[in-house]
């Protein structure tokens, strides 16, 4: 009886909220069904650690009126008993794209004729024009992907069968964040009921969402690389500082012109001066430390949509205080069951499917603010159970309930209405069988701001029957056991019995038949039965059509189920690695007070040249002394050098690996603003494979697609180390141009022929020369507008004055010698010629302007710009007295420089200028030779220790070490491997004995 | 230490005469007229592959053929004697799988003739189409590589390797022997719908064949009447008859595997091309005969888990196991020249030297099939060999010399003519 008064209850409820909203017009008689409840026998978590056995919430008007132990139910509530239910406060997704509407797909490409084949997928990635939304052409920012005007209040469209998904998970409140773009705009909090969106939003233009990826929905040809994304974050927050401060002097001045509205910057400008908090998205323990790089650039309060990969890096992550919401879409595990697809499963892999159920707990105990979301996850019923695994790899129920209610309410600034079960707030509650964060635990219902919603229905048809009238089964007794999904059961007429089969329930009504012979009926016997309060109230008919009524009453329970066992799973306790890949270290090798390498055959490539028998003393990571007969201060290491070879670290000028996101901004001809700094990942097994060649020190470089590239970014192989650990902050900045054929290829854009290189480049020093005098101005007289911070020219105008290198790809000589004669035009020297194949044929003229030609050992006729490439290349240069560096451009290659540099010992150079080819060369080429290149007093020591002659084929690094510690040793390799494959192994075993 | 520095003397002095007399005139490489005279190699360090070094030894041939190897060599009359003291005498290098030939620039289509239309095209033959005048036959043939497999590449069946010498007029005065190889490259294992349709399609085209070669073998037998022709399926017959080998192109273990199982279900004689997971398998590859020619070995891993010298460590693997092989370097044309490079990384892996110089010379020449012409200095093969300053898998060893049939090389390549012109250049400039 009670409930059906509960569900009438329900329906009525549901009626008067699907009105608009309260402001709406009335439509026939007013309907005002009280809404006053109080769940009683409840145990009751107010918050996190406050448990409260047998309590009564009463709650009126959807908000929670009491709670507590010795709170009566009031005269005018609907009591419902709760006896053994757990009540919580209603769960919070902290980043959900939950009634968000889609952009659609973007429009066509329009045909183009005329366009090579080859060039016609890069253009269809490029040239998707501007979708029209909703915005239309409003005054938004140039780019669409800023869409920081976006306010996801003002679209959200309620969609309850995607809020129900989340309500059966507990979650009964979503922050909510658009979907594209890469400035989003505005989230918004709504509650995760079946109302209009009146009444369900809780709170309006939350935070701002950033994203570092970009939406191919939203069209744009920029950026089309992560560091792209990064550049157009810095310029459009730089812009939305300019544009207050310019329509300020608009404002308070006559006589000058009116700044652009844009409704972007606006928005952005707005949110950063009222403290806005920023959300931005984490493609990985790294993407999270970049986030927080913008949020110390731009003092903004930022929230970070983490990866799962947070504990990776959890020392760096805690030390940001960035709060963290974390997926629980953890990754599923990697197929192992054939040897073949085991042999193709990285440690890594691995690891990451191990390990990234502890991270919540391990963020936890770092003391990070951890919230949850949903997102990602393909099926929603997947969120309690991950979070369960979570709770058994270590994350405290307390703190999970926390991460789940309080702080993600504190975070959203309404704490004051949600997030605990306390008098005055809103009565959002989850209410579960039990202990939610155990296994066999379900949500039975959830209340969203005082309105109920069944979970799961536990109405039960199990337990046995007595058939009390109706002539045909009278005294049967009906057994009905099995799952609720999946019903079984007997009839047993005195001793005889039958199996039921097709049992079925349904929303009060059973049914199932029998075979009939063994109990001296005719054929299959049918039945069915209206099953309520413990009463069957049924029909049936035999295999000969006689029809029949029935009644039966329970007479007993079903059987306790017995609880599934969860299986113990053991724990493997793997040691962090860093980076957490195949042959990530334990911790930073040690740097000795004193290393003494002794009795090597010494290449200083200083003055001391090659030195026989020698000894190499370092002391504190640098080189004390290269000399004979060192004795070994007290404590050194003492490193055997007989029959070895020692030389300076190598270092390869031109990298494109342990890069981010895209080796090229392709969007424009030019893209100066972009930084290879800011997308830096170190954490590619191909730097411990450059190690292991001997490889010490690369430039990290942008790609050749467009005239100005990008900004270059030089780094030491400090394995195991943080972006900002490796890279190395005294270099001379650089920045990419390219000429030749790459750039030339896109009919859509400048330029299409070498003629139009040189313009292009003219083009933009002129502006970097105009916007250095804006600024001159206008520091001079502050009056008018104030110039813009423009990070492009700023770039261009640091090569201008001498402060930033420019790194020319170059392959023809005509090429090499424009850009030298446009260089003495600015006044500026080129730093470095990249590639340049036919340097041999202007020799003389690099040495004159004095650019560094960085150059291949014998690459060539890969494409027509290459075709004279030779292999004397370096020993012509050499002979007329270039200063030449070798390169790789290539990661294998860099794994191996020695090698690229005996290579051209056969066209005749020395051993000695060989190798000055991959160490003195290329740290005068990236302004880096006061610390390396050679082995001298007072330079870093980096070095590395040789078998044989280094410039033979036959020869191996044996040792390679950076600041003096020892990253690479050949026999420690060896069990590296060892390590390496028994950690493989034991997860591999572990994962199929313990399959999910 | 000091060997180590004993290191350039640049072009022999007939070569570097004739580059001084006639600078502006350089043209790359032209091929010599057949040997007339006799022609002995005296007083160097011969390394026959075949019957181990000889110190102060002689090497005469004439008319493209060894006549004599040995330290007691009679020396005809009228011979030309070149003297090799303090040099080395190799055979010619053989590169076994290049595009030599095929190729000039990548990425100009209209210099690349390597992929014919279609799946299966076992009737093309290379050296049709095999370019004299690539620029890049002289730059191997000056870095020591005599012969070179050049070999079609593409779709199921690509067609026939032709081994070809690197210097002559024409494509027929350079073909040393036609058809050594049917390249077959292996369907990828991955996608099982992809390699279903790839191993349905060669089953077919296989059975076919057989087909065609009954009704070959029954053609003039009475009642027999006449068959139409099918080039594809007439080009099959030396391969099902076991006289020419199928080049099977092959990396990863699944593939290779299940290339050897439909080779012996077959019948099928095969070589595998590739293998980079042949590691793995070594003991089923010697167990079963089956000789690998490896490419290339300068690489990096194909798992992150492995060692980051698996790919150098292979050669030796395989030699440890007792498995037939040769090193076939990198395909490109215009890197053919980088051959013993990859050699030369093997040995500083494991592969002892004499064994990395046998896999580019008497092992590569047994496992193509041309051991009775080349790869190794013999009486009675060609006079196909090489004069350096040192081993011929070493970086910085200059090849001083070339012989191909006895016909010497003017050791002039388009990166030497340029090299030349530019020097003379910066001469110009600095008076």
């Amino acid at each position: 009886m009670l409930k059906t008064l509960i569900s009438l209850v329900v329906v009525s409820f549901m009626f008067i909220h699907n009105l608009n909203s309260q402001t709406a017009q009335v439509v026939g008689v007013r309907e005002n069904t009280p809404a006053v409840f109080a769940l009683t026998n409840v145990t009751m978590v107010a918050e996190p650690g406050n448990v409260v056995n047998n309590a009564t919430i009463v709650i009126r008007d959807g908000i929670i009126e009491e709670a507590g132990r010795r709170v009566s139910p009031p005269a005018d509530a609907t009591v419902i008993d709760l006896e053994g239910k757990t009540v919580y406060p209603g769960f919070i997704d902290m980043y959900s794209e939950i009634g968000m509407p889609d952009l659609g797909s973007p429009p066509g490409v329009q045909t183009l004729t005329g366009v090579p084949e080859e060039y016609l997928e890069m253009i269809q990635g490029i040239m998707r024009t501007q979708v029209t939304d909703e915005v239309g052409r409003a005054a938004v920012h140039w780019n669409p992907q800023v869409r920081s005007f976006y306010r996801s209040a003002a679209v959200f469209q309620p969609d309850n069968n995607a809020a129900a998904e989340l309500r059966s998970q507990g979650i009964v409140m979503a922050h909510i964040v658009p979907k594209h773009g890469i400035f989003r705009g505005y989230s918004t909090v709504a509650s995760l009921g079946d109302d209009d969106a009146n009444m369900l939003l809780a709170k309006k233009d939350v935070a701002q969402v950033l994203s570092f990826s970009r939406s191919r929905e939203l069209g744009g040809r920029y950026p089309t690389s992560l560091m792209g994304v990064v550049a157009l974050m810095r310029q459009s927050f730089y812009d939305a500082d300019w544009y207050k401060s310019a329509h300020e002097a608009y404002r308070n001045q006559t006589g000058i012109p009116q700044p652009e509205l844009n409704i972007s910057l606006a928005s952005l400008s707005d949110a950063v001066g009222e403290g806005t908090p920023f959300v931005a998205d984490a493609a990985d323990e790294i993407g999270f430390l970049r986030a927080y790089d913008l949020s110390k650039e731009f003092s903004l309060d930022m929230w970070v949509l983490g990866s799962g990969d947070e504990y990776k890096r959890i020392d760096a992550i805690s030390r940001t205080n960035l709060p963290v919401i974390v997926p629980l879409d953890f990754r599923q595990a990697p197929s192992v069951e054939k040897p073949e697809d085991a042999m193709n499963t990285s440690l890594s892999q691995l690891r990451d499917w191990y390990l990234e159920p502890e991270n919540p707990a391990r963020l936890v105990q770092s003391g990070v603010p951890v919230t949850f979301t949903a997102t990602g996850l393909r099926n929603k019923g997947d969120f309690l159970n991950h979070l369960r695994v979570a709770v058994k790899r270590g994350l405290n129920e307390e703190d999970a309930l926390r991460a789940l209610t309080v702080t993600p309410a504190t975070m959203l600034g309404v704490d004051n209405k949600y997030g605990t079960i306390a008098e005055g707030k809103a009565a959002s509650l989850v209410i579960a069988d039990g202990n939610i964060f155990a296994d066999n635990t379900s949500v039975y219902q959830v209340w969203v701001d005082g309105k109920r919603y069944v979970i799961k229905d536990d109405k039960d048809a199990r337990g046995e029957y007595t058939v009390k009238n109706g002539d045909v089964l009278r005294n049967a007794v009906l057994e009905i056991k099995g799952t609720p999904s999946r019903l079984s059961g007997t009839i047993s007429i005195g001793e005889e019995s039958a199996d039921l089969s097709s049992v079925r329930f349904d929303n009060e009504r059973i049914s199932f038949r029998f075979k009939g012979d063994d109990l001296g009926l005719t054929g299959n016997v049918r039945l069915s039965a209206n099953l309520s309060e413990g009463e069957m109230i049924g029909i049936g008919e035999k295999g000969d059509g006689t029809f029949f009524n029935w009644t039966a009453i329970k007479t007993a329970d079903p059987e306790a189920e017995t609880e599934r066992e969860a299986r113990e799973r053991p724990s493997l306790a793997l040691d962090p690695l860093y980076p957490s890949v195949d042959y990530g270290i334990r911790r930073t090798p040690d740097q000795p007070r004193y290393v003494l390498v002794q009795n090597a055959t010494i290449w200083t490539q200083g003055p001391q040249g090659r030195m026989e028998s020698a000894d190499l003393l370092v002391r504190e990571g640098k080189i004390e002394e290269v000399g004979r007969n060192i004795s070994a201060p007290r404590g050194a290491v003492v490193v055997d050098g007989t029959g070895m070879h020692v030389t300076p670290g190598l270092i390869d000028p031109h990298l494109h690996s342990s890069i981010a996101g895209g080796v090229n901004e392709t969007g424009y001809n030019m893209t100066a603003e972009v930084r290879i700094q800011d997308v830096i990942h170190p954490n590619t097994v191909w730097m411990y494979r450059l190690l292991a060649g001997g490889l010490t020190t690369a430039k990290l470089f942008h790609g050749s697609a467009n005239p100005v590239g990008g900004q270059d970014a030089v780094i030491k192989m400090r394995w195991g180390g943080l972006p900002e650990d490796v890279l190395v902050e005294d270099a001379t900045p650089g920045l990419k141009l390219a000429m030749g054929e790459n750039v030339v290829r896109r009919p859509d854009q400048y330029p299409n022929t070498r003629m139009g290189v040189e313009e292009i480049m003219r083009d933009a020093f002129l502006a970097a020369r105009e916007y250095e005098k804006q600024w001159n101005d206008w520091e001079s007289n502050g009056n008018g507008i104030p110039p813009r911070r423009d990070l492009q020219l700023e770039a261009l105008l640091e090569v201008l004055n001498g402060e930033r290198k420019t790194h020319v790809h170059a392959y023809r000589q005509d090429e090499m010698l424009l850009m030298m004669r446009l260089a003495e035009e600015f006044g500026f020297t080129v730093g470095t010629f990249e590639h340049a194949l036919e340097g041999y044929k202007i020799a003389d003229e690099l040495r004159e302007h004095g650019a560094i030609p960085v150059v291949w050992s014998d690459w060539h006729s890969f494409k027509v710009e290459s075709y004279d490439g030779i292999l004397h290349n370096a020993k012509l240069l050499i002979d007329a007295g270039v200063v030449t560096s070798l390169h790789s451009d290539n990661t294998q290659i860099a794994t191996r420089m020695n090698w690229e540099a005996g290579k051209v010992i056969r066209s005749g150079v020395s051993h000695e200028d060989a190798l000055d080819l991959i160490t003195k060369n290329p740290a005068i080429a990236l302004g880096i030779d006061h610390r390396v290149g050679t082995l001298e007093s007072g330079k870093d020591a980096d070095f590395v220790i040789w078998n044989g002659n280094p410039m033979s084929a036959f020869s191996i690094a044996k040792q390679t070490w950076v600041d003096g510690r020892k990253y690479f040793d050949r026999e420690e390799d060896s069990r590296k491997r060892e390590e390496v494959q028994e950690e493989r192994m034991k997860l591999i075993e572990y994962l199929l004995e313990n399959r999910n | 230490m000091k060997n180590i520095f004993k290191t350039i003397t640049g072009l022999t002095l007939p070569v570097a005469l004739l580059l001084l007399l006639a600078v502006p005139a350089v043209q790359a490489q032209i091929p010599a007229p057949p040997q007339e005279g006799p022609v002995a190699l005296v007083g160097g360090t011969v390394h026959t592959m075949s019957d181990g070094v000889i110190q102060n030894g002689t090497v005469l041939f004439e008319d493209g053929k060894i006549t004599a190897v040995g330290t007691n060599v009679d020396i005809p009359s009228g011979a030309e004697v070149i003297d090799v003291t303090g040099r080395y005498v190799y055979p010619g290098l053989i590169h076994a799988s290049t595009t030599l030939g095929l190729t000039e620039i990548g990425r100009l289509t209209e210099t690349v003739d390597l992929n014919e239309y279609g799946n299966i095209n076992p009737n093309v033959r290379a050296e049709v189409a095999f370019h004299p005048e690539s620029e890049h036959v002289p730059t191997a043939s000056v870095n020591g590589i005599t012969t070179a497999v050049s070999t079609p590449t593409g779709g199921l069946i690509s067609g026939r390797a032709a081994a070809m010498m690197t210097n002559g007029w024409t494509w027929e005065q350079m073909t040393l022997r036609s058809s050594v190889g049917m390249m077959l490259n292996w369907p990828g294992m991955g996608n099982t719908r992809s390699r279903d349709e790839a191993l349905n399609e060669l089953q077919q085209f296989i059975d076919e064949a057989r087909m065609y070669q009954a009704v070959k073998y029954a053609a003039g037998e009475r009642n027999v009447p006449r068959h139409l022709h099918d080039v594809r399926l007439e080009s099959m017959i030396p391969v099902l008859e076991g006289e020419m080998p199928l080049f099977i192109r092959a990396s990863e273990l699944r593939q290779i595997q299940s290339a050897i199982a439909w080779a012996e279900k077959e019948k099928l004689r095969i070589v595998l091309v590739g293998g980079r997971d042949a590691g793995y398998v070594a003991d089923q590859l010697a167990e079963k005969n089956i000789p690998v020619i490896l490419t290339p070995v300068i690489s990096g891993p194909a798992r992150l888990w492995e060692g980051y010298d698996e790919s150098y460590t292979t050669p030796a693997q395989l030699y440890e196991a007792g498995v037939e092989f040769c090193i076939g370097g990198e395909s490109s044309a215009a890197y053919a020249f980088r051959l013993s490079h990859h050699a030369g990384s093997a040995v500083a892996f494991g592969l002892p030297e004499e064994e990395a110089v046998k896999s580019l010379t008497i092992n590569a020449a047994r496992i193509l099939g041309i051991d009775d012409l080349v790869g190794s200095i013999e009486v009675g093969k060609d006079a196909t060999l090489i004069v350096t300053n040192g081993s011929p898998v070493e970086l910085w060893t200059n090849v001083e010399q070339v012989f191909i049939q006895g016909r010497q090389d003017d050791m002039m390549d388009k990166q030497r003519r340029l090299y030349e012109k530019y020097k003379e250049k910066q001469r110009q400039a600095a008076m």
